[in-house]
Order: structure tokens, then C-alpha cells, then sequence
């Protein structure tokens, strides 16, 4: 190996290193350390609560489900507004049951109030973003509502 | 001569009797017919005024609830539940045990839902509902649904009450007792009892004092429907027409019904009882077709002297009274000799005097301004509607006892400062209890004492929010700064209107910047001002405007600290809007309107509008809840709340006014403390507002769930560092946390306080000048 590839091997070995600590300089910063401060800090509290460790059914989310499907039933009779005064309070025994605000938009659509029906769709997705099936009825709901309004 | 005169004579007397007569017939009959045109008036239009009647929401128990225990007795006793020290065997009585409830209840008539009463077991665990279930099928139950209360009459100038009542729903005995009591041949008479009238007499001779009338029951009714009570023989002898044309149009069913439902049978306080349907449920708390024998008889027998046999005005004359009637019954073979026998021992129980107060008067009266632009008061009062609210009555006695007590504790505190107050100048409160998501106002208490101030403090009075108003600015700001951003806290003065305004902080703090989340949760006023000033205060008023306050807010830097004076109801709709994802929802209290019929007249859902996205109202009760973790509510957990809670106290100058509000995803509550002529309070939001505020929600465990908001689409977390409020660098910032952006605005640049510390910056620096 002559000297000038050894110094040209040299001088790659350390672009590569200045690379690699150029990009290791640039990446991301990540936070690991956990140093105490100095005060009192408001820190933003967790965004939902720790899942409880008991296995028993929240009974407001129970009884929000039993109200949700008494409303159902009125909706299918064409009792429109019992069902919304049903699906009314279900919702606020359960305010992130998503299904509720689905069943709202359906009643309002079902009333022709496109506004309300797609404020309570726009809910509903948000709520049931998490379940794929609820998500394809969602869209289908806010389509028909579209129709509706126009 | 003389013969033929007399004769002549006899002859002209006889046709001038005759003449006489045929005129006086003709008259009669002439005055009858004017008379049956008079009565069919009245009988074929509205025979009576019905005060419509004001309903509170319905309660609803499920298996696993949590429940205050004394306000759901309370509650059951208002619905008119007596207490029986045995199994319930009839609609209307309760057992209360330490760990169980069971009650017979009533049937139920809400809107288009009806259902038979039953009886059901309600077990409770601590203040927990363990399980429901029905005592005949012990088909356990997921839901139960309680009556609604009535909670006020709209009364007409004669405040009268009845319930009307059809003959077919009366046992044949109520009827019986009726008769006995009153007029026994009236199936036999033609509304005019010779026989009656002298049995009457004789009677009243005897006893040496009135205890029969005379009168049948038809001539009551013509006595009572059309005529004064002046005791003259005019009236005496147009009642007697009148009974007897009433007799000749009308079948004795139809006057019957008509009498059972106008008589007069007692006094609630100013209101009167009429009707038997209406005194059935004021002194036995239940329908007349429910009533005993018994109880039959001391109905019927109150009809000579409602207030004389009262059962409670008079208990013995009362049972003297009944047993009378009962004897009666049986004299005329209507009961036999058994029945009589066990009715004359059974004890008249009655459900217990309460007035026709209103409940919830300030509710009531921000109801009725509402109903007034649907209904004319002449309506209301003679319509005989039922109108049902949003009311939750066991959340207004939370709130009015948390109110009292908190104002009363205030005051044993600042006697000395408060002085000896007249009362109509003590400290005043209010509060106000929504459901955020619906608008649903659940609760209203719109001062201290209804009785000396009728003046609504929740949608009424106009007062300055102070901090209170702060969240509305962050809000707004949220659009350009981030709750990371740094805001100044040095002193700066500000012209406003001319003059040099140099807003103060509530306590002194040395940091010269202030994160935006710490500027919220530690009520910062120049770092708020700072965030309005850097907002643009257009923008600020243009967003404030957007919640629909009726406030004219204009551009001015105090704005940003509550200095515009605010409607407290619409303040606190305001903050329904964070805790519901950005939605705007109407203050409602009204749900609908029945007519006598059932017929649906009126139905009010809620309506939302959105006016901030919810990615937003999120951030901003995350910051909301720091003010109650570590900021000025932290007080809060002191006080035995430990739940998640969003919440910003509130306190005017020379503490005029001291707030707070807070809310969960479940329920918001605003409590306004202060004097109606502005003195100062002494004390700021923390401490005058917020303890009411914790015992109110202590007191209601039912409306608490306990969980925080969902994280909705737009919101994402970075570790940012305390001191700048950039995104933290790894192992280089002391101070750092994670914290909440809108995803469309999120910090791009390291800390710049600690980026110089990294080791990979320094080493990066080092080689700057080789790139």
C-alpha cells in the first residue's frame, strides 16, 4: 500500500467518522434522563388515566350501552325524539362512547338536520377512530349526510 | 147585582191567578232556558283552570352507581314515598334499611315512556348501588327509572289544584262514601230532595248544631259552578233552577263526574285542594283508585267541612267524621257489616303536609322566561300542562346546602370584617351546574334566599370574571403559541384609553418568562396580558365573541384579565365548549311540553355549534388541570377531590368577586361568591368559591365518573425543557417534560439554554469550521 492510498484511506476513515458524528449530532434528541428539578413544576397531567386493574364493566358504561340500545329500538319505531332524549343521556353517562354520537347523527339525519347530524358524525369518528368497523360506518354515515345536504 | 158582581169578581181574580200563573210558567221556563244557555256555556267550554305543572328531570339508578344515599331519600320523599316499617305491599311506600331500599313504585307517565308501579330491592354496598331487581319476577334490573318531581304550579288568581278524574276510575265505594256522605237518594231525585231537606233539619235539630245540608248534590254543584256563597233567597232560588235545569240536560253520571271533580276539599297553604283526584293525592299520596274503604270515607266525609275534619287540622273529627260515613254506607246496605268493622279500626295514615313552595326558584324562574315567550301566564295557569326540565334535584340540593354552608362559613370567618349585615345586603352566592356536553342545566341556585332576593346572580347579574375569563385568552392564543412558549412576566404598562395601565401579579414571582402552561396554571397576570398583546387583541375579542357572550368586549389589554363584565351562565357555557371536545352546546332547561292529553307540544334537544377544535379544548383542560394539580386550585385535593379535575379560580379587585370553575368530562359547575353592591369578599376564588365548589361535587358521586378526557385527533407530545421551552436535548437539559401540541404547531428547535451542552454538539462545533 503506497502512502498515498494509505492516506487516502486515512483521510475516508475520518469523513466517515466526522459523518457519523455529524449525523449523530443532528439526530433527534432523545430524553432518557430523569434529574429531578429544582422545583415544583406543572407538568401536563397523563392524557387518560391508567387502565383500573379491576376486570369489572364500569357500570356507567353499562347502563350508557342499555340506554344506547332502548334508543336504537325507538329509532327503528321512528320515535325520533325519544330516541335522541335516550341517546342524550347514554351520552353523558359514557361522553366516550363514540357509538352514542353515531346514533345521534343517524337520529338528526333522520330529523334532516344535516348540521347537527355532522357535528355528532364528526364525533363519532373521533370516538371509534380505534375500531376499524366502526370507522367504514362512520365514513358511510358523514357520505349520506353529504347526500343529505346537498 | 150583588152576586153577579161577586162572581164577576171571582171570575176576573181567577183569570188574573191564571194569567198570573201562565206568566210566571212562562217566566220560569223562559229563565230556565237562559239559564241551561248559561249552564251549557260553561260545561261545553274549559270547566276548570288546571295550573300546569313543572317536572324535574327523572332519576335514573343503575347496578354499580354511586349515590348519596340521604339526597335519594330525600328525593323518594318527595316523590311522596311513605315510609313503612314492613315489606311495601302498596304503590307509594318505602322500607329504608342500612343496606337496602325497597319501594313499591308508582306508576310512571313521562312524555311517550309509561309503566306500571312495581316493587323493587335496591342493595347497596357503602354509597354503592350492589344490584336492583324486582320483588314479584327477581328479574334483576340494569336500569331504573325514578318519577320526575314536580318542582312548581304555574297557579292562576284563584290558585286552585286539581287532578280530574273520570267515575270509571273510582271504586264503586268512593263513590258510595260520596253519596252517604252527602246525598244518598240522588240517584232517586230530580235535583230537588224534599225528603233530604227535612232529614237535614231534623238532623241539625237533634244535634242542636249544623252537621247535614240540605242541599243535593246538584245544587252544590249550581251552587259552587255559578253562584256566590251570599246566603240570600235570590241566589237560594236560582240555585234551585239551576239544579233543576242542570238535571234536565245532563245525566247523573256526567253530574256527578263533574261535582267529584269541582268540590273544594282543603287547604295547601294559599293553594286550594279541589277535586277528589287532587285531594286523594294530598292527604293519602296516591291515585283515588287506590284508596281504601277508609280512606274513602274520610274523603267523602271532608266534603261538609274540609278544614273542619281535616286530618290534619283535627284528627278526632276526622275519624268521628269517617266513622259517620261509614255507618252511613252501611245503612244504606253499600258495605257490609264486616267491612264496616274493619274499616272503623283501620287509622287514617296520611302522607304528611307540605306546601306548594317552589322548589328551585331560580331555576324556575329563568324556566318561566323561556315558557313566556311560548305561553301567555293566563296559559299556564289554566292549561294544565306538564312541563318537564333538565332539573337534577338531587344536584340542587347539593348546590344549594354547598352554597349556604360555604357562605356561612365565609362569614363566621369575616365577622368581624363583614360587620353586622342587614339581610338583604349579606354576602351573596351562586351557582350553576351543567352537563357540558348537552347544556343541560342540572342545577341553578341564583342567590342566598329566594324569599328576600328574587334577583338570578347566574343569569342575571354582570360581574367581572377576573381570572376567571383567563382560559378564553389561552385559547386563542393556542392558534400562535404552544403551551411550551415562553411569555413575559416583567413588569410593562399599557395604555388603555389614554392612561398608563400596569397590571400586577396576585403573588410575586421573580422569573422574568413563564411557560404558557405555567402562566394558566399559576393565574399569571402579565404573562397573560403578555400572551393577549402577542395574540392581538382583535383576535382575542373576535375569539371571546364566538362563544356568544351578550358582552361587548372590546380591544383593550385589560380584557385579557376579566376586566369586562360577564353573565356568570354564560361564562360557564363557555367553558362547556373545553370540556366537550370544542362544542358549543345551548344552556337548556326546559325539555318539553305535554298537553292533558299526552300530546307532545314542545320538545328541546340539545344543539351544539362548534367554536374550537377538540384538539384544542383538549390542550386547554390539560393545562386547566395542572391549575388544579400544582396551580391556584390545588387547594382542591385538600378537600377530598381526587379526581381529575380542570379548573380556574377567579378573584376581582379589591376581591369583589372570587370564582371558580371546574369540570370533568361528566359535569361542570360555576360558583360566584360576592356582594351584590361590590364590597370586597375579603378572600380571592380559592378560598371563597372553591370550597362550595368541592362540596357540592363531594355530594354528587353520581355524576362523577372519574375519567379524563380522550386524547383527540390533532394532539401529539414532545419532550420539551422547562427553562426554554424547546424541545429538550438528551442528556443536556435539567428540567424537561413531556408536553401537549397541536399537531400543526409543534416546537422545531432545540433548547437553545442546553443545546450547547451536548457532547455531540460539542464535538460538532468543534469541526464547524472544517464543513
Amino acid at each position: 500500500m503506497s502512502f498515498d492510498q494509505l492516506n487516502l484511506r486515512l483521510c475516508r476513515l475520518g469523513a466517515t467518522a466526522l459523518i457519523v458524528l455529524f449525523v449523530a449530532s443532528c439526530a433527534p434528541p432523545r430524553v432518557v434522563v430523569s434529574t429531578p428539578p429544582s422545583k415544583p413544576i406543572p407538568s401536563p397531567p397523563p392524557a387518560e388515566e391508567p387502565p383500573e386493574t379491576s376486570r369489572e364493566p364500569d357500570p356507567r358504561a353499562v347502563a350508557s350501552l342499555e340506554l344506547n340500545q332502548q334508543a336504537r329500538l325507538l329509532l327503528e319505531k321512528g320515535r325520533i325524539d325519544d330516541a335522541i332524549s335516550l341517546l342524550e343521556r347514554a351520552m353523558t353517562l359514557n361522553p366516550m362512547d363514540g357509538k352514542n354520537y353515531y346514533y345521534l347523527a343517524e337520529a338528526w339525519l333522520a330529523k334532516g338536520d344535516t348540521s347537527q347530524a355532522h357535528e355528532f358524525n364528526r364525533l363519532a369518528e373521533m370516538y371509534l377512530a380505534d375500531d376499524p368497523e366502526w370507522v367504514v360506518k362512520t365514513v358511510q354515515q358523514r357520505k349520506r349526510i353529504n347526500e343529505a345536504f346537498r | 147585582m150583588g152576586d153577579g158582581l161577586l162572581r164577576g169578581l171571582w171570575k176576573l181574580l181567577l183569570v188574573v191567578v191564571a194569567m198570573g200563573t201562565l206568566v210566571a210558567v212562562l217566566g220560569g221556563v223562559i229563565y230556565c232556558r237562559h239559564l241551561s244557555t248559561e249552564i251549557e256555556e260553561r260545561f261545553s267550554a274549559r270547566r276548570w283552570h288546571i295550573p300546569s305543572q313543572v317536572f324535574s328531570d327523572s332519576l335514573m339508578l343503575y347496578p354499580g352507581q354511586r349515590i348519596n344515599r340521604r339526597l335519594l331519600e330525600n328525593a323518594l320523599h318527595r316523590l311522596r314515598y311513605r315510609v313503612v316499617a314492613h315489606e311495601p305491599m302498596n304503590k307509594g311506600e318505602m322500607h329504608i334499611a342500612p343496606e337496602q331500599i325497597e319501594i313499591f313504585l308508582h306508576d310512571l307517565k313521562v312524555l311517550s315512556r309509561t309503566r306500571s308501579g312495581f316493587a323493587v330491592k335496591i342493595l347497596f354496598s357503602g354509597n354503592t348501588i350492589k344490584s336492583m331487581f324486582r320483588r314479584d319476577s327477581g328479574k334483576s334490573l340494569a336500569l331504573l327509572e325514578l318519577e320526575p318531581e314536580e318542582i312548581m304550579l304555574f297557579f292562576g288568581q284563584e290558585r286552585e289544584k286539581r287532578q280530574l278524574v273520570s267515575l270509571d276510575q273510582l271504586p264503586e265505594y268512593f263513590m258510595h262514601a260520596v253519596l252517604a256522605a252527602e246525598d244518598h237518594r240522588f240517584f232517586d231525585h230530580h235535583g230537588f230532595d224534599v225528603r233530604g231537606i227535612f232529614r237535614a233539619f231534623l238532623a241539625n235539630l237533634r244535634e242542636g248544631r249544623i252537621s247535614q245540608g240540605g242541599s243535593t248534590i246538584t245544587q252544590q254543584l249550581a251552587k259552587s259552578y255559578f253562584l256566590t256563597p251570599q246566603r240570600t233567597f235570590r241566589r237560594k232560588f236560582k240555585e234551585l233552577l239551576m239544579a233543576l235545569t242542570i238535571e234536565a240536560m245532563y245525566d247523573k253520571n256526567e253530574i256527578l263526574e263533574i261535582y267529584l271533580n269541582e268540590i273544594y276539599l282543603g287547604q295547601k297553604g294559599s293553594v286550594a285542594i279541589n277535586g277528589v283526584g287532587e285531594a286523594s293525592y294530598f292527604y293519602f299520596g296516591k291515585p283515588v283508585s287506590d284508596l281504601t274503604l277508609a280512606e274513602a270515607a274520610v274523603i267523602g266525609g271532608l266534603i261538609i267541612g274540609p278544614n273542619l275534619y281535616s286530618p290534619y287540622k283535627d284528627m278526632g273529627q276526622c275519624l268521628k267524621r269517617r266513622d259517620i260515613v261509614l255507618r252511613s254506607m252501611q245503612q244504606q246496605n253499600w258495605i257490609s257489616q264486616e267491612s264496616l268493622a274493619k274499616a272503623l279500626k283501620e287509622p287514617v295514615k296520611t302522607i304528611g303536609e307540605t306546601d306548594y313552595g317552589k322548589k328551585a326558584p331560580y331555576f324556575v324562574d329563568y324556566l318561566s322566561g323561556q315558557l313566556g315567550t311560548l305561553y301567555s301566564p293566563e296559559a299556564l295557569s289554566s292549561l294544565g300542562l306538564s312541563i318537564y326540565t333538565t332539573l337534577d334535584t338531587l344536584v340542587q340540593e347539593a348546590a344549594e346546602t354547598a352554597l349556604e354552608k360555604g357562605l356561612a362559613r365565609l362569614e363566621s370567618r369575616n365577622s368581624e370584617v363583614y360587620g353586622l349585615m342587614k339581610p338583604d345586603k349579606r354576602l351573596q352566592g351562586a351557582v350553576v351546574v351543567l352537563q357540558p356536553k348537552t347544556g343541560h342545566i342540572l342545577a341553578l341556585v341564583g342567590g342566598r334566599h329566594y324569599s328576600l332576593s328574587q334577583f338570578n346572580r347566574v343569569t342575571q347579574a354582570r360581574r367581572q370574571p377576573g381570572s376567571a375569563f383567563k382560559p378564553l385568552i389561552f385559547a386563542s392564543g393556542l392558534d400562535i403559541f404552544t403551551p411550551a412558549s415562553m411569555l413575559s412576566n416583567a413588569p410593562k404598562s399599557y395604555r388603555v384609553e389614554g392612561e398608563l395601565w400596569t397590571p400586577q401579579n396576585y403573588e410575586k414571582l421573580s422569573q422574568t418568562w413563564v411557560s404558557m402552561r405555567d402562566a394558566l396554571t399559576r393565574s399569571i397576570n402579565r404573562a397573560t396580558v403578555d400572551l393577549a398583546m402577542k395574540t392581538g387583541l382583535d383576535r382575542i375579542v373576535r375569539a371571546a365573541e364566538a362563544f356568544e357572550f351578550s358582552t361587548p368586549f372590546r380591544p383593550l389589554p385589560s380584557v385579557a384579565l376579566g376586566a369586562f363584565e360577564v353573565i356568570p351562565l354564560e361564562l360557564a357555557r363557555a367553558y362547556c365548549a373545553f370540556a366537550s371536545d370544542g362544542l358549543l352546546a345551548n344552556p337548556l332547561s326546559m325539555k318539553a311540553v305535554v298537553d292533558e292529553k299526552g300530546k307532545v307540544l314542545e320538545r328541546r334537544h340539545m344543539t351544539v355549534e362548534r367554536v374550537i377544535s377538540p384538539a384544542k379544548s383538549f390542550i386547554l383542560s390539560s393545562m386547566l388541570r395542572s391549575a388544579v394539580e400544582t396551580g391556584t386550585a390545588r387547594s382542591l385535593k385538600d378537600l377530598g377531590i381526587h379526581f381529575p379535575v380542570a379548573g380556574k379560580t377567579g378573584t376581582t379587585n379589591e376581591y369583589r368577586d372570587a370564582w371558580f370553575v371546574g369540570y370533568t368530562p361528566d359535569i361542570l359547575a360555576l360558583v360566584w361568591v360576592g356582594f351584590d353592591d361590590g364590597s370586597s369578599v375579603h378572600a380571592p376564588g380559592s378560598a371563597a368559591a372553591l370550597p362550595i365548589w368541592a362540596e357540592l361535587m363531594k355530594a354528587i358521586p353520581q355524576h362523577i365518573s372519574g375519567k379524563w378526557f380522550h386524547v383527540p385527533p390533532g394532539v401529539t407530545t414532545r419532550t420539551i425543557c422547562l427553562q426554554s421551552g424547546q424541545l429538550a436535548v438528551r442528556g443536556a437539559c435539567p428540567d424537561h417534560k413531556e408536553e401537549f401540541f397541536l399537531v400543526d404547531n409543534v416546537p422545531d428547535k432545540n433548547c437553545r439554554i442546553h443545546r450547547g451542552r451536548s457532547p455531540f454538539n460539542y464535538i460538532f462545533r468543534r469541526f464547524e469550521g472544517v464543513f
